[in-house]
């Protein structure tokens, strides 16, 4: 590569690890926003999408004048390069810029590291879709979650199976990750304590592109399970599914929020009938379905995944915080934001207070069906139900 | 001698690797159907000149002429394209490779089909122990099979100068004198020889002039038979220690 | 037993894809003395190729064919742009510099196109199984058994019959001498990258085809399989890639078959322990230089 090509990636590196984008005017009143997220790297997916819908959300706040019409909403993005080290560098970075609120990464490892950051600086943060329960928990009183745990899925998810009067259960997981490990254990124990049989749990590592080893398996279970619930996501949801088909095993499949993705709509014959849950469905008339379409016209293009619309919700949730606790003060904030009831979201509403900081929120569940999304319902867990973290 | 005459010519030639130089400053040349010897001890620069007359090493300094035109700095395959070639030190067959693989890659400048096949039942008739192997692994034959399957592929480009590194070493006795009347046929036939070696008296016994070098430059030259009857080739050897 | 014969043909789908990929980055590193990490991006461009392709509605085969095609091509110029410049530089500048390619590969990617996974929609007749003699083979693993077989043969035949095939060999084993046969160190090394581009295109749309979408960082994990296979065939001999990507593969597949459940977490490091104990045995590989290109 000749010297100038160095040159020009290199610079352009730079441009994008550093990049700031500031919204409204730069004045002394404005409301400081730091997101550290990893915009680059394999949080790439998850975070690049939440700042598009914190983004549309700032705009709409803004345009009124900002949080309580008189408050502008600044953003500093900083780029963790989806690398945990550097998601407390660029944390540490974003508290002496003297941001109020934090928003962190998708996934719990960088998000704790942000976090602690955050928390020590008394500055409340939040993961925008971080799912494991625990995360507030494990840094401390200024950490919040935004994104539908992962046992709440797992508690509708579970119900639902054992409503259809599915018995036999097979669980798919992977510990490569809390969310493939956990959900899916959730939803075990769940099914489980419904009265359903789990016949086996199987596991898998995220990426391997062959299944036909646990496929074979499972067409050797007796009883055959009528139920096969996994959180895997692409690409191996997809290779697990068209492995699993291809052997002639038809029964009911089960996924979680992450197969939410046009993938999963453009497996043609393999994905009819898959039931998976997520934060919420675009009825007509919803909040969700004027969401798409303000992102529609802001970006040009419609959302293709739900990440943006949580996005959304947090930086709604972040201001609804702050107007409550008439105060930039962190930890007036963080008390607010403890108490908010009934937040009207894009996704629906959501609830902190009594909830040690994970939010109650709805979980909508969704089928596949002609290569189009069907709405089944949108489901409240009974809390005696959910299991605890 | 003048340098018109000469087929190739090499004036001044330096070469350094990194600090250490070489060779500093080496004059010699091979006119049509000479062999003509490089003689000198262990370091003394003989594989540096040839490396870097061939292109495989960075000529720092000096010319290398081949038939008029400037060749010095030219990666090998296009010096080997101009009709010079190099049996390398070790012989280097290619092992795994069959010994009529290793002739017809040893063609792969040429595009004449028949011309090459005629070429290679000439090599074949002249080292019939090729033909008999023809179809082994290059890696299984012994140390002076190898080394006439060396010098054939060598000649299968058709060189108008071929430059032999070391064609001795490391072969017993009688293995060595077989190659060396081998060499001489090739002479006969019309071939033209650089001949690196450090048996120095058969060396001067097959050509027809020799250098010798000593810490990277030439201390001696002269026909082979002065050479050899006046002794200073070792006192050369000597003067290098 | 059935299950033996089914986990057979599951490990032969799976080994298949595994020494395509492998068989590439040996071809290159036989001649370069490089283990291309950028390698696993050629799949990724083949993937993205195929998207803009049928985004555009044209047919799936059209898709296939360009994926390819752009694989080949992007192998190329990779060579061209980022290797041949540094290719006095030794192989610890060339390793680096491969890692800058797939790194600012992911970028372009993930800047350009997008971080999220684009889907890839694949023709319904690739995803059914056939039931040979009570055997149920997915048609895409048949198509993985058969282009692994088609592809080996073939190169088999261009590596043993043309001057350039045999050149390569000869390079694999002694580059500088085969530049002194006058043979284009430009050539052939241009050559290796198209070939692992071909493979790489080829495993691509295996892989591609099991996933059903493209995202910027799928590269990464085949091509770290396809590397342990490299080492465990035996770096240098490409029939040792092969044999690696086979033999990689059965170990993986019988783990996850065979292994009780209560090991099951320790799959991957009971395979990566098992390839580690074989090089104990062989650390040349299993098929170390000396054998290499029979």
């Amino acid at each position: 590569m000749s010297r100038s090509n160095w040159l020009k990636t290199t610079a352009m590196t730079a441009a994008l690890a550093g990049a700031v984008f500031a919204s409204g005017t730069a004045a002394a009143e404005n409301f400081k926003v730091g997101y550290a997220g990893g915009f680059t790297g394999y949080l790439a997916p998850y975070d690049q999408p939440s700042l598009k819908g914190v983004q549309l959300a700032i705009d709409e706040i803004n345009a009124a004048g900002g949080i309580g019409g008189t408050m502008p909403i600044e953003l500093i993005v900083k780029d963790t390069r989806s690398d945990t080290a550097q998601a407390a560098v660029v944390a540490q970075e974003l508290v002496d810029d003297g941001v109020s609120v934090m928003i962190v990464s998708c996934d719990v490892d960088p998000a704790v590291a942000s976090g602690v950051i955050a928390q020590a600086a008394e500055i409340p943060s939040v993961s925008s879709c971080a799912s494991t329960p625990t995360l507030p928990a494990a840094v401390g009183p200024y950490m919040f979650s935004n994104y539908t745990a992962d046992n709440l899925q797992a508690t509708v998810l579970a119900s639902y199976a054992r409503e259809q009067g599915l018995e036999n259960a097979y669980v798919l997981l992977s510990r490569d990750t809390p969310y493939t490990e956990k959900l899916p254990e959730y939803f075990a124990e769940v099914f489980a304590a419904m009265g359903g049989n789990v016949v086996a749990v199987g596991e898998f590592t995220i990426g391997q592109q062959d299944f036909s080893a646990e496929v074979t398996n499972i067409k050797g279970l007796d009883p055959q399970p009528d139920v096969i619930m996994t959180a895997a996501y692409e690409p191996d949801f997809p290779a697990f599914l068209k492995q699993l088909r291809a052997a002639g095993i038809t029964a009911q499949v089960l996924g979680s929020d992450g197969i939410d993705s046009p993938t999963t709509f453009g497996l043609g014959d393999v994905a009819e009938g898959v039931v998976f849950s997520n934060a919420g469905f675009p009825s007509e008339g919803s909040p969700l379905a004027a969401y798409e379409a303000a992102y529609e016209a802001k970006y040009g293009e419609p959302n293709d995944t739900v990440f943006t619309a949580t996005g959304y919700d947090a930086m709604l949730v972040i201001a609804a915080a702050v107007e409550a606790a008439g105060s930039t003060d962190g930890a007036a904030i963080r008390d607010a934001w403890d108490n908010l009831e009934n937040v009207q979201v894009a996704t629906g509403t959501m609830t902190y207070k009594g909830q040690n900081r994970v939010p109650v929120r709805v979980v909508a569940l969704n089928q596949v069906s002609g290569g189009e999304r069907v709405h089944v319902g949108d489901f409240t867990p009974d809390p005696s139900q959910i299991p605890a973290p | 001698m003048s340098n018109e005459a000469a087929l190739l010519s090499v004036e001044g030639l330096v070469v350094r690797y990194g600090a250490i130089e070489a060779v500093r400053g080496a004059d010699l040349s091979v006119r049509q159907g000479e062999i003509v010897t490089l003689l000198g001890a262990n370091g003394a620069g003989k594989s540096s000149i040839l490396n870097a007359i061939m292109g495989l090493v960075p000529v720092a300094g000096g010319r290398v002429v081949l038939e008029g035109n400037d060749v010095g700095g030219e990666p090998p395959e296009k010096i080997v394209r101009r009709g010079m070639t190099l049996t390398p030190e070790g012989r280097r067959v290619f092992a795994n490779l069959t010994v009529a693989e290793n002739l017809s890659i040893g063609a792969a400048t040429r595009r004449d089909r028949a011309e090459v096949e005629a070429t290679r039942s000439d090599m074949l008739e002249l080292f019939p122990i090729l033909a008999e192997r023809r179809d082994q692994l290059a890696g299984t034959l012994s140390g002076g099979e190898q080394q006439m399957l060396a010098i054939a592929r060598s000649m299968m480009s058709q060189p108008k100068i071929v430059l032999l590194d070391e064609p001795s070493l490391g072969l017993a006795p009688q293995i060595v004198d077989t190659i060396f009347e081998l060499i001489v046929r090739l002479r006969d036939r019309g071939a033209t020889i650089l001949l690196v070696e450090q048996n120095v008296e058969l060396a001067l016994e097959i050509a027809d002039r020799g250098y010798v070098l000593a810490s990277g430059a030439i201390a001696l030259e002269g026909s082979a038979r002065e050479l050899s009857a006046s002794g200073d080739v070792e006192r050369a050897y000597m003067g290098a220690h | 037993m059935d299950v033996v014969v089914q986990q057979t043909v599951n490990a032969l789908a799976l080994g298949g894809t595994y020494a395509l990929l492998a068989l590439g980055l040996a071809m290159v590193f036989s001649v370069l003395g490089l283990i291309n990490f950028a390698h696993g991006e050629l799949m990724t461009v083949t993937g993205y190729a195929m998207y803009f392709v049928l985004t555009a509605g044209l047919p799936f085969e059209i898709a296939v064919l360009v994926g390819i095609v752009a694989a080949i091509a992007t192998a190329m110029l990779m060579e061209r742009v980022a290797f041949r410049p540094v290719r006095n530089a030794g192989t610890a500048t060339m390793l680096l510099t491969s890692f800058a390619v797939s790194t600012i590969l992911h970028m372009l990617f993930q800047n350009l196109i997008s971080a999220r996974p684009k889907a890839l929609p694949v023709p319904d007749w690739m995803i059914g199984a056939l039931n040979i003699a009570g055997f149920d083979i997915g048609v895409i693993q048949l198509m993985s058994i058969s282009a692994t077989a088609l592809l080996l043969f073939a190169l088999t035949v261009f590596l043993r019959r043309s001057t350039l095939g045999i050149a390569m060999r000869a390079a694999s084993l002694d580059f500088p001498v085969t530049r002194l046969m006058g043979i284009n160190a430009n050539m052939v090394i241009s050559t290796a990258f198209a070939i692992s581009g071909l493979l790489a295109g080829v495993a691509g749309v295996l892989w591609l085809a099991q996933r059903g979408s493209v995202d910027p960082l799928m590269g990464f994990l085949p091509v770290l399989k396809a590397f342990i296979a490299v080492v465990l065939g035996g770096l240098g001999s490409l029939s040792g890639a092969v044999l690696g990507g086979f033999t990689l593969a059965f170990i993986e597949v019988a783990l996850r078959a065979f292994l009780p459940d209560d090991w099951l977490p320790f799959r991957e490091s009971i395979a990566l322990a098992l390839v580690i104990l074989l090089l104990l045995v062989r650390p040349e590989g299993l098929l170390g230089r000396k054998e290499a290109i029979r």
